[in-house]
């Protein structure tokens, strides 16, 4: 909910497009549901593309629309959707060839489920899924995964299976995860151009009824849907659902304020604290599975080549005052896995805030202070740039309390934010000293996208030995005791290094309207909106 | 005038927009990365992959080349496909302009309703305390940031007095025409603020002027009131020169809504515009620049058009 | 204008065009008011580190999390961080006032420099210069702003560059049109006659004269530079925090403006209150200035 960039806020697009929501279990819940009503969401960006595959945003409408074979829930675990179990080894879902190096995978769909043209979805339709994504002419966001599958072999309607050429533990944080295409409507169509783009077509709860670009687009019911709650009724219980866009975050919240809309997601801290009092509204702290963090660029930038420098930076900068300045939402962290995964690991070296430490540590590697209050060595300054997403005012509030801190340590910072493709790219490549944002990750985060010395996030230019072998044992493993091991290590071996200092946690502020039941929020990403079919109003 | 020097002046703008369109082609080369920036970080899309984007592009010509068969397609009609939606230039600019047309047309035809008689009360009472608070607000107006006062009144008039709704263009599933009024009220209001300021300044220095001239003394000399010596006499020679500045601000008001438009939620083709920037979407902006370019052009040429019809001492050859 | 343009031996005449301008300009009540205000507006801008309480980025670790209101200690309020918004507010006048003025000049400087080589020579150059100027005018300037503040991120040169770069056309006209009337006149035939450059003719001669225009244009351009400035500060284009400006004082006040509106009020006021001085005193100046009145 930026004012000025639409990109999903400082995350790996293509990590967290794996991430797409989870479905909240519907038999537990109270007894209240009551069928009808519309609920109206503002959104902060303004909707490029339905297409789930080729949107540079998260997709929040999509979530309600389209839906995959499974999706992780609110605890970031995987269940079944389309498909009826989650695929295992232990369940013989999945099958790992005797040499180790392949596997296969069976899915079994959910039989009766129709598209919201009623035609059923078959396993015909998720082999066109991924011969479509795989499509060099399809210009898509997110491709992942689809390069893994040699072939996919459909035996029957309701049955899938997937040849990989790897053993791909984060498989399901890919392709199917994101949604399944209608091969009967998209068939020999182009996919950059079809009307697919503006009316998709799924099996989810809801389908478009009207997309104005730059304004709304409206969702109702969708009649075909194949799921009913614990009584045998008929969902979703809401009629319907409309996006409002609005992309500026103060009109947001106004809107906010005047009841015009009734959910948003990301509202900015400091406007939390004024949508406390207001009646009718709660607000939802979502725990999403991201952490703030501070990259150095090891690419081009000599000074922080000193491990003990990096270490200087760490004890100088004081997370329990980003987390007061950001009105007390994020909390510090000491290491990049979130507490949500079972492998996060509380044994990490810790870098608590100790600016006579840091200054001890810059003295002992030759940054001496200068004239000017600010270190010097062999005639440089210790002077750089930090790069944050220029209009996410959070990131820019905490941005400003790090150079505040640094300032203290003898270190000057001079921000160059960025906005929209330009930050991604900047990111991407690396064109910063410094560079403070966040990371989401899938439920099934794979680090090496970050931390391996070929990560695509990689933009920072850090290359471990030791921690691509933790990384590749991990991510090579299907085993749990194996991965989490080898994920602790990895954990302990980073923070050693420090290519990156762990700041902040990143909790997403939901404000929704009090009559809203069966609402929970989801931690994977921002897109709550799957779990939308058991969501229903109270008049 | 005449058909012959219509002709003339719209043969004239053409090197104007060439001029135009090599300047914005240079400016968008300046920028750092290439328009295919946006899919190097994307690792699905294979380098094999760009680089048959580049030639779908164009890309991989030379800069005049690029030019020529950029500025060829321009002028056919052949604008191209947004980067960010896929979908064709042409579409997504017509689809805002709708919106961008209603709100820069409400506030051009308010600035003036309001501006013309604020001027003219201004420069018949010249020097007196209504001429004195009239330059006040006006001079108010243009020195006052447009998102500040945007969100100042729709704290006031959307949240403290809920009397107005604070954005977007209708209520959702609402096509009438009231509804639209009552969500175009503060945004138009804001975006004619400014001119408003400007325009009675001018309105009224034109009217002094005009009221200072021999024919007008004349005729009040001949016993004639103020009002009809106003109305009668005056305005049309008054309004002249006006005409000039309306019609160019016209063009201004359109650029101005990028601000207005955000705040308010306003589907138009200023929201459009930041859209593309932030996506990098350089053919959506370069023709959304030629086009604003082009806006400016014809908005110039019907000044000068409006000119000669009202004043009959102007004619053309 | 400066005194030492005109000759002194005509000061003691009744009505030199100094004495003239003087007292026609003081009659300007709203102008020599918005002067006023300018001239203490600058003063505090250029004393901001002796008159400013805090540090323009001290933050309070104790009050952070919340804006304070205005207090003895802080007589403007504190924002989120805990930085006093008194100090914010003073420091954000040496940047706004600073950009407002150095884009001003870069495009009187850039304006007059075209306007007067094409009004003097004429001919090729004139309409190579005025085909440009043209051109340039016919692209939608807060667009333009946009896109290149977009691309190029800037820090305040670069601001102060964009600016001032694209807004010297106006002047350009102005200048030209002046030079077109001047050329012709005696003083300049004169200089001519007795073998002047044509440097020496344009900058020397003909300019001085035209400068009551170009003072009142270069007047009007600081504040809409500053204006611009904060456009671009709400589009999280303009100048980076924590360097303080007033309007991204004014941007970032914005989202507090349920729970802490004084933090909007006086960055605010003090771009209202400069760009009507500014306005204020270029209208004094036309009235001033203009020999037709």
């Amino acid at each position: 909910m930026t004012r000025n960039t639409r990109t999903p806020h400082s995350a790996s697009r293509n990590a967290l497009r794996a991430a797409i929501a989870s479905f909240i279990l519907l038999g537990g819940m109270a007894a209240a549901q009551q069928r009808g009503g519309t609920l109206t969401v503002g959104l902060g960006y303004d909707i490029d593309t339905l297409n789930v595959y080729s949107t540079g945003f998260l997709g929040d409408v999509q979530a309600a629309v389209v839906e995959g074979l499974v999706a992780p829930d609110a605890k970031a675990s995987y269940v079944p959707v389309l498909a009826t179990q989650v695929p295992t080894v232990r369940n013989g879902g999945i099958k790992i060839a005797a040499d180790g190096k392949s596997m296969v995978v069976t899915y079994r769909l959910r039989p009766g489920v129709k598209w919201s043209d009623g035609v059923p979805m078959t396993s015909a339709d998720v082999k066109f899924t991924w011969e479509t994504v795989k499509n060099p002419k399809f210009i898509a966001e997110s491709k992942d995964g689809s390069e893994d599958i040699a072939s996919i072999d459909t035996p029957n309607a309701t049955t899938v299976v997937v040849n990989y050429k790897r053993v791909a533990p984060d498989f399901m944080s890919t392709l199917f995860t994101f949604g399944i295409f209608p091969k009967h409507t998209l068939e020999g169509k182009d996919l950059n151009t079809d009307t697919y783009n503006e009316k998709p077509l799924g099996t989810g709860p809801f389908m478009v009824k009207e997309f104005r670009r730059g304004q709304y687009v409206i969702l109702e019911r969708n009649p075909y849907y194949w799921r009913k709650d614990s009584k045998g009724v008929q969902l979703p219980y809401l009629d319907g659902m409309v996006f409002k866009i609005i992309p500026d975050s103060n009109t947001l919240v106004t809107q906010l304020r005047t009841g015009e809309v009734q959910m948003a997601y990301g509202v900015p801290y400091s406007q939390v604290t004024q949508l406390d009092g207001v009646p009718g509204l709660r607000i939802v702290k979502n725990s999403v599975l991201s952490w703030q963090h501070l990259d150095f660029n090891l690419k081009t930038i000599d000074a922080f080549k000193d491990p003990n420098v990096r270490k200087a930076f760490a004890y100088a900068i004081n997370k329990s005052a980003i987390s007061k300045a950001l009105g007390g939402y994020p909390t510090p962290i000491n290491t990049v896995v979130v507490p949500v995964f079972s492998y996060t690991n509380p044994a990490v070296p810790k870098y608590d805030y100790n600016l006579a430490r840091a200054q001890q540590l810059l003295d002992a590697a030759g940054w001496k202070v200068g004239a000017d209050g600010i270190r010097v060595k062999d005639g440089k300054r210790m002077s750089f740039k930090i790069m944050a997403q220029a209009g996410r005012s959070t990131d820019e509030d905490a941005e400003q309390v790090i150079i505040a801190s640094l300032k203290q340590a003898g270190i000057e910072l001079q921000p160059d934010n960025k906005s929209g493709v330009a930050f991604r790219d900047a990111r991407y490549k690396g064109n910063y000293d410094l560079f403070y944002g966040g990371w989401i990750t899938s439920a099934d985060p794979t680090y090496s996208v970050f931390y391996g010395s070929k990560g695509v996030n990689n933009g920072q230019g850090y290359a471990s030995g030791k921690i691509d072998t933790l990384l590749d044992r991990a991510e090579s493993t299907l085993d749990p005791v194996q991965r989490t091991a080898a994920l602790r290590d990895f954990q302990t071996e980073l923070m050693t290094d420090l290519p990156s200092i762990p700041v902040t946690s990143n909790p997403s502020m939901i404000a929704i309207t009090e009559k809203l039941g069966g609402f929970v929020p989801n931690p994977t990403n921002m897109t709550n909106f799957v779990n939308s079919s058991g969501w229903y109003l109270n008049k | 005038m005449n058909a012959t020097h219509l002709l003339k002046r719209l043969v004239g703008t053409l090197p104007l927009l060439l001029g135009v369109s090599l300047l914005l082609f240079g400016v968008l080369h300046l920028a750092p990365g290439g328009p295919l920036d946006v899919y190097a970080d994307n690792p699905s899309v294979s380098p094999e992959a760009l680089a048959q984007m580049r030639t779908a592009f164009g890309l991989d010509q030379p800069l005049p080349v690029q030019y020529v068969s950029w500025v060829t397609a321009f002028f056919t009609g052949e604008w191209g496909y947004s980067i960010r939606t896929a979908r064709p230039v042409t579409q997504e600019i017509v689809e805002r302009i709708g919106p961008t047309l209603i709100l820069g047309g409400t506030a051009f035809v308010l600035s003036l309703l309001i501006a013309l008689p604020l001027g003219i009360v201004s420069a018949v009472r010249r020097y007196s305390g209504i001429d004195y608070l009239i330059t006040f607000l006006s001079f108010l107006g243009v020195s006052m940031p447009v998102f500040w006062l945007a969100l100042m009144l729709q704290l006031l008039f959307a949240v403290q007095w809920r009397v107005l709704p604070s954005a977007g263009i209708q209520t959702i599933g609402s096509d009438s025409v009231l509804d639209l009024i009552h969500h175009l009220i503060l945004p138009a209001c804001i975006l004619a603020f400014a001119s408003v300021a400007g325009w009675s300044r001018y309105m009224r220095s034109s009217m002094v002027e005009v009221l200072g001239q021999d024919y007008v003394r004349t005729a009040r000399a001949k016993g004639l009131t103020t009002g009809r010596v106003v109305i009668h006499h005056a305005l049309r020679n008054a309004l002249i020169p006006i005409i000039t500045v309306v019609a160019l601000d016209f063009a201004t008001i359109l650029s101005g809504a990028v601000i207005t438009e955000t705040i308010f939620a306003w589907p138009g083709i200023g929201r459009l515009f930041i859209e593309s920037m932030n996506g990098r979407d350089y053919p959506v902006l370069m023709a959304l620049m030629m086009a604003g370019s082009l806006a400016l052009i014809l908005s110039n040429l019907l000044a000068d058009l409006a000119y000669a019809a009202v004043d009959p001492r102007i004619r053309y050859e | 204008m400066s005194d030492a343009a005109i000759p002194s031996t005509r000061r003691r005449t009744a009505d030199t065009p100094w004495r003239l301008f003087r007292r026609r300009f003081l009659r300007h009540r709203l102008a020599v008011t918005g002067l006023v205000m300018l001239c203490v507006l600058a003063l505090l801008a250029l004393l901001a580190p002796h008159l400013a309480p805090y540090a323009f980025d001290g933050q309070d670790l104790e009050i952070m999390g919340q804006p304070q209101p205005p207090s003895r200690a802080h007589l403007m309020g504190t924002d989120q961080l805990g930085r006093d918004a008194f100090t914010r507010v003073l420091y954000g006048a040496r940047v706004s006032l600073a950009v407002g003025l150095a884009s001003a000049l870069l495009s009187t400087l850039l304006g007059t420099l075209v306007g007067s080589l094409a009004g003097y020579y004429r001919s090729a150059v004139d309409s190579v210069l005025m085909r440009l100027t043209d051109v340039v005018l016919c692209i939608p300037l807060l667009p333009l702003v946009i896109l290149l503040s977009g691309m190029l991120r800037p820090n305040v040169t670069l601001l102060v560059a964009i600016i001032g770069i694209l807004g010297w056309m106006g002047t350009a006209r102005l200048v030209r049109g002046q030079f077109l009337s001047l050329r012709e006149r005696e003083f300049v035939e004169a200089s001519r006659a007795l073998g002047g450059s044509n440097n020496r003719i344009m900058f020397r001669h003909i300019l001085p004269n035209a400068l009551g225009p170009i003072i009142v244009a270069t007047t009007l351009a600081v504040g809409s530079g500053i204006m611009l400035e904060s456009a671009l500060s709400f589009l999280g284009l303009g100048v980076q925090p924590p360097t303080p400006t007033w309007g991204n004082l004014l941007n970032y006040a914005s989202q507090w403006l349920q729970n802490a509106p004084w933090l909007a009020l006086f960055p605010g006021l003090m771009i209202l209150i400069t760009v009507l001085s500014v306005n204020f005193l270029g209208d004094g100046l036309r009235d001033a200035l203009d020999p037709r009145s």
